[in-house]
């Protein structure tokens, strides 16, 4: 029997497996809308003047770096539940004498199979959409039909969703060591270093100096972008650095004074993996950057674009808040679906030790509780860490850009809670005492 | 075939319990009584209905028809059968204890942790929690493992930290599915003796399902289930050894 008739026998869910692979499915759906989106809203830009391409493409650009974060770990999230879908299967396919190569062949294929049926659905939602994202507007005009991009870039953009989740699917099952026991084990994550901070607080320190040396000269627009993308990239840096690190001690200080069941668990579950438990949440770190430098950015560009000569230019403040509050929505929502991804993975993964909690007598909310606390403490630390650390890395403009445009500042402030609350609604769809009803009604 | 085992005072009062899969039938009608301080033991072949009877006698699942009666000292009797989901829920947590053959133990708390969870969820302050699950930990020989992942512990240490928790709450009726099952016959051994001493050694009811004859005469009685029927209710001359 080859690999690829064995592949498509386990791609033939159970009943109980159907729901995982319709998560999985929706989960690649939703990566690629969101990658077909974003690179439709940058491609519109490519309709505009020459001379404020010169100037808006970059910033788009640079917005979809800031994304790629965000839809790694999406893709990452959507490649681990189709794993652990095939976990067991795979593992016994070992017991029955299939090769390591094999086992892989079988992970790769399921894994891209999966992403193209996703694929496909993301594409058609991103034609469905795209009349929404149209009407969004730069340089006073509607985006249009511009949003539409050309069928080689969409089939470019679907091909990349493969490659992600076969790249995923290799590096899960690299983590998920599945051995001839049937036994499908995790490795535990070592518990991040002080060092991380020391290092990163160092470089923030060094970058605030050289800011505020910056800040109290006549500085031009060049000058301006320069400063504000040296901050985000100093601040990208620091922030894969320390926030495994912060995580870690929010969460070990919750632990000392968790009085409830739930507060307890929930601190236990992200000291487990500080470091997953910051990957999960990591987009928010990258919203918070974005609103605090971005809003900032925004808001100074918005007072002086009545003083700007040129046509284009009036629009830049208006533009550039725009491309803020997207790119935030984008990376929020990103994180919300990939958070609720892992959760429906984490709770059909440990769907024995629930049901046999609850024969014990422990309610199931308490651990819903608990795990809705093991994503929002670290979304919340996150949150409110790095919107202060970015505040501080570029104090003097942040300061500027309340005083000059509080509605600006407070608009993205609001798309940043706003955020946060969606995170918090999307857990619900992997609250145990739902979902593993649902597995047990099949 | 035997149709029914009364005793007197009895703490758990099954009548006429029935329940069905399909055209199989887990129980098929079963009377039982189960006495205060006594040690049970159930057996029978695989689908015989022995877990189907605990989860009934538990009330983690509710016969098709049928009454369940809780008597606890000093309070009045309780109808299983007759409470919501959450009812049943609460019932287990405050009445019970509960050891399984796979331990259901939370992996990312300690064992301490583990067992002072179900004193917390009964609204236990976690300092006089953690204070107790200590001690209960100690008594069954864990003393300087109180610290530790379940994934550091052994399978005869998992299953003492189960126990500890079974007992902690102080629960007068501690039901046991194959508590030994995933153990070597001298882990197993040692196991049954700390869950012996922690249950019929303490005045407390044990209902245990087991495939094991040797563990079955630990036991004050022995019921032999076959197709969802009591087919022996034996008592073991010498008595449970605790």
């Amino acid at each position: 029997m080859n690999t690829l008739h064995i592949a498509w026998m386990l791609a033939r869910p159970s009943s109980s497996g159907r729901i995982v692979q319709l998560l999985t499915v929706g989960a690649y759906t939703m990566v690629s809308a969101m990658v077909l989106i974003v690179l439709g809203g940058a491609w519109s830009f490519t309709k505009l003047g020459s001379e404020v391409q010169g100037f808006y493409i970059p910033l788009a650009a640079f917005a979809l770096v800031l994304l790629i974060i965000p839809l790694l770990v999406l893709g990452s999230a959507a490649a681990k539940l189709s794993a652990r879908a095939q976990d067991r299967a795979l593992s016994s396919l070992r017991l029955l004498g299939a090769t390591g190569f094999q086992v892989r062949a079988v992970a790769v294929i399921q894994a891209a199979a999966t992403a193209l049926a996703g694929a496909i659905c993301g594409v058609v939602l991103y034609l469905a959409l795209a009349p929404a994202v149209a009407l969004v507007k730069f340089q006073g005009e509607a985006i249009g039909t511009a949003i539409f991009l050309p069928a080689m870039a969409t089939a470019a953009a679907v091909l990349a969703v493969l490659l992600l989740s076969v790249i995923s699917a290799l590096a899960g099952l690299r983590k998920l060591v599945i051995t001839p026991l049937a036994v499908a084990t995790r490795r535990s994550a070592p518990m991040p270093s002080w060092m991380r901070a020391v290092i990163a607080v160092g470089g923030i320190v060094v970058i605030c100096t050289l800011f505020s040396k910056v800040g109290l000269l006549p500085v031009g627009l060049g000058v301006l972008i320069t400063v504000i993308i040296s901050g985000f990239g100093v601040g990208l840096l620091a922030l894969n650095l320390i926030g495994p690190w912060l995580v870690a001690k929010v969460s070990t200080a919750k632990l000392k004074k968790a009085e409830s069941p739930e507060q307890l668990l929930a601190a236990r579950m992200i000291l487990e993996s500080p470091s997953g438990a910051w990957r999960q949440v990591s987009g928010v770190a990258m919203a918070a950057f974005v609103a605090v430098i971005g809003g900032s950015g925004a808001a100074m560009f918005g007072f002086s674009e009545n003083e700007m000569a040129s046509s284009w230019e009036k629009h830049l403040g208006t533009d550039v808040l725009t491309g803020v509050l997207v790119t935030l929505s984008i990376s929020l929502i990103c994180v919300a679906i990939s958070a609720a991804i892992s959760q429906c993975a984490g709770t059909l993964d440990r769907q024995d030790l629930y049901s046999g909690l609850h024969r014990l007598g422990v309610d199931l909310a308490i651990v819903n509780k608990a795990r809705v606390k093991s994503v929002m403490i670290p979304a919340m630390t996150v949150a409110i860490g790095f919107t202060v650390a970015s505040a501080a890395l570029v104090l003097p403009f942040a300061s500027l850009a309340l005083l000059l445009k509080p509605l600006t500042v407070a608009t993205v402030l609001v798309v940043l809670l706003a955020g946060l609350l969606v995170i918090r609604c999307s857990l619900n769809i992997a609250d145990p005492r739902r979902l593993l009803a649902d597995q047990s009604r099949r | 075939m035997l149709q029914n085992s009364f005793v007197s005072n009895p703490v758990i009062s099954a009548r006429r319990l029935l329940r069905s899969y399909g055209s199989t039938h887990a129980l098929n009608g079963i009377d039982v009584d189960i006495a205060a301080g006594t040690a049970v033991a159930i057996m029978g072949p695989s689908g015989s209905g022995k877990s189907t009877l605990l989860h009934a006698l538990a009330g983690i699942e509710l016969p098709d028809s049928g009454t369940v009666t809780l008597n606890l000292p000093g309070q009045a009797p309780v109808g299983v059968d007759g409470l919501g989901d959450s009812a049943r829920t609460k019932l287990r947590r405050e009445a019970f204890g509960f050891v399984f053959q796979s331990g259901l133990l939370i992996p990312e708390l300690t064992a301490e942790e583990n067992v002072a969870m179900a004193l917390m969820v009964n609204g236990v302050p976690r300092t006089a929690a953690i204070a107790r699950a200590v001690d209960a930990l100690q008594q069954l020989g864990l003393a300087g493992m109180e610290q530790r992942r379940i994934g550091q512990l052994s399978g005869g240490q998992q299953q003492r930290v189960a126990i500890a928790r079974a007992q902690v709450t102080g629960a007068g009726v501690v039901f046991a599915d194959e508590p030994t099952g995933a153990l070597d016959s001298v882990t197993g051994s040692e196991v049954l003796d700390v869950l012996m001493r922690c249950t019929v050694g303490m005045g407390k009811s044990l209902v245990m399902v087991t495939h094991d004859r040797q563990v079955a005469q630990r036991c004050h009685r022995i019921l032999t289930l076959q197709d969802g029927k009591i087919t022996a209710d034996d008592s073991v001359v010498h008595g449970p050894r605790s």
